[in-house]
């Protein structure tokens, strides 16, 4: 029913066979000779130290929040710039344009709300 | 060369079908810059800036009843006959929020910060819950689920020094996260299978080439799989109880009723669009036997009201026992859904007015009773029928109605709902949805039994009399009158949901 799908399985499994045969000959045939160097996590010749888990300043989420906010802001613009010339040839120019306003004027108030509660502060 | 995608143009006339969204949106921005100008010292101001802007929304939507459908922002929303229905509850829903939340000490206690905020989201809310009602395409369905989802996750932890409330918002963030994942997974799959993204040409396209039926079952049950989270159906229920007993109580009255009737306001416009033709063609549509649709839904709605109703029965905390309830209500508005007829969708629409009424009243008692007596212990509701006479009445009132007993509005709302089942010959189905009805009698009837008939505690003042605020009062009374008026008088309500469906538009 699904021949046309057949190379794909096809592919999948001689990926799948290679794999397991390769890995399967260098665990039986390579030697083992561990020592604790060997055993340490690589980290650019650095010794590594503690764990990574470790807590982050709250801040940093509302930062990371903000960024994500104003960026995803300016891709949307993209697509809005794409499109214009539609609307332009359909005589509906003002309409893109007043919408966009709209747009950039929520975010607007969004930045003035954030700075007035003093999400820009780093204390 | 980048090719830009084929626009239905949107043009400034549109806008005019969308007068309560733009009102309540805008109301959302005024209220919070209002906040700013008084720094937050003054919560009158946005709350009676929401409760303005609501009012005249509502204005609108009521305006707007007759209109013909139309669509706005290009093809990505549709103004119609249900999208209307459901302004008018999320409206009114909205409107007994705000007001009831004025009153309550969680939101407006000493302790509370950012009150004005609340209002502002609140609004935010209710427009997010009407553009969920109006969506016919799938992306603006995922925008409008993330933006009543978003503000959801906000209002739901709004106690930031309660543990219990940041703990709500917390799972609800995690839940909904997932089952949106799960969703766009099956949105995404549809979009592969058509290559359409709205709801007409989806329907069009499967029409034109049926699908294997098992990639059609993955497909819808993944996409049911995100509706059901926002409905609370089992098993996608988990988040329900622990942030409906979590969030402050007047949100969650308003998440009992608003993002659950706003989920099957989606869940009504996609399937009924994409899987039939609109409800009167429900008969002549193959793809609903191609995916066992009745089968899928008959099993949902038994395992979600049974569920409900059993944990219900074992719940000491009313708000958590109120939670389980609307779980189990959940399944027996699921039973509408069964073969997407038109009986079907005027049982479903009926229902959840009336549950919009019941349960939003209910909820709004725990809340007066939260102000005074600080707890929502089933313990400490004994006496309330001496010391809040006419509270508890209005109470009893709303857990007959829920559990269905005539002549309250619930009663007739369940005769729909079984009329419908019956009349496609589901008889397993009623006969459960009967004993279950049998079974939440017990637990409903349990409040009532520690409002009446127990003595209250002897400590100090804890029998004298409560002092209800007028507010509340008027309130509850707003939500009881209908509620038993439409027990008695249901033509003009059963009238107006014929109409939406009537005007129900799976075209354009």
């Amino acid at each position: 029913m699904y021949t046309q799908l057949l190379p794909v399985l096809l592919v999948l499994s001689v990926a799948v066979v290679f794999a397991a045969v390769f890995l399967g000959l260098s665990y039986w045939l390579g030697p083992r000779r561990p020592d604790p160097l060997k055993e340490t996590t690589y980290e650019c010749g650095i010794p590594p130290r503690g764990t990574v888990q470790i807590r982050f300043f709250v801040r940093f989420f509302l930062v990371a929040l903000m960024f994500l906010l104003f960026d995803l802001e300016a891709v949307l613009l993209y697509p809005w710039v794409l499109l214009y010339g539609d609307f332009l040839s359909a005589g509906q120019a003002a309409f893109a344009l007043g919408e966009i306003s709209v747009f950039l004027a929520v975010v607007v108030v969004g930045l003035v709300y954030v700075w007035k509660k003093g999400g820009l502060e780093w204390q | 060369m980048l090719e830009t995608l084929q626009v239905n143009i949107p043009s400034w006339s549109d806008l005019g079908y969308w007068r309560p969204e733009l009102t309540l949106l805008s109301t959302f921005l005024v209220a919070l810059i209002g906040d700013l100008i008084v720094r937050g010292r003054r919560p009158w101001v946005p709350f009676t800036l929401a409760l303005a802007g609501m009012l005249l929304a509502l204005g609108f939507a009521v305006a707007d009843l007759g209109e013909p459908a139309h669509t706005v922002m290009g093809s990505l929303i549709i103004v119609d006959g249900i999208a209307s229905f459901f302004r008018i509850l999320f409206l009114v829903a909205g409107l007994a929020t705000v007001l009831f939340s004025w009153t309550s000490e969680e939101i407006m206690g000493v302790k509370r910060e950012a009150k004005g905020e609340y209002y502002a989201l609140l609004t935010l809310l209710t427009g997010g819950m009407c553009v969920m009602a109006e969506a016919r395409d799938i992306l603006m369905l995922f925008l409008s689920m993330e933006l009543v989802g978003l503000t959801s996750y906000v209002l739901a932890g709004y106690m930031r020094t309660s543990l219990r409330s940041t703990e709500a918002a917390v799972k609800y963030v995690i839940f909904a996260a997932v089952s949106s994942g799960i969703m766009l997974y099956g949105l995404s799959l549809f979009y592969g299978l058509t290559g359409e993204t709205t709801f007409v040409g989806i329907r069009e396209a499967l029409f034109a080439n049926p699908p294997h039926p098992y990639a059609l079952l993955v497909v819808v049950v993944l996409v049911l799989v995100g509706m059901g989270y926002k409905i609370a159906a089992v098993p996608f229920h988990h988040w329900a109880p622990d942030v409906y007993e979590g969030a402050p109580t007047p949100v969650t009255a308003i998440f009992s009723v608003g993002p659950k009737a706003a989920g099957f306001a989606l869940m009504i416009r996609f399937f009924y669009t994409t899987l039939v033709a609109g409800p009167e063609a429900a008969g002549t549509s193959n793809l609903l036997r191609l995916v066992d649709w009745p089968l899928l839904i008959a099993l949902l709605s038994a395992v979600t009201m049974t569920y409900g109703n059993l944990v219900a029965l074992r719940q000491t905390n009313v708000k958590r026992m109120l939670a389980y309830s609307s779980i189990a209500h959940v399944g027996y508005i699921l039973m509408g859904f069964l073969l997407l007829t038109s009986d079907g969708l005027q049982a479903i629409l009926f229902y959840l007015l009336v549950y919009m009424l019941m349960n939003l009243g209910a909820f709004l008692f725990v809340v007066a009773i939260n102000n005074h007596l600080r707890s929502e212990e089933l313990t400490d509701y004994a006496g309330l029928g001496f010391r809040a006479p006419w509270l508890a009445t209005m109470m009893f009132v709303f857990l007959i109605s829920l559990t269905g007993l005539p002549p309250t509005a619930g009663f007739i709302g369940k005769f729909f709902l079984f009329k419908a089942v019956l009349a496609q010959e589901w008889y397993w189905l009623a006969i459960l949805a009967g004993l279950n009805s049998v079974i939440s009698l017990f637990y409903y009837m349990r409040v009532t039994k520690a409002m009446f008939f127990t003595e209250p505690a002897e400590s100090d003042g804890a029998a004298a009399p409560l002092a209800i605020k007028p507010l509340e009062y008027v309130v509850l009374a707003a939500l009881c009158i209908p509620t038993i008026g439409l027990g008695i008088w249901w033509g003009p309500v059963r009238d107006f949901a014929d109409q939406a469906i009537a005007r129900f538009n799976v075209g354009i």
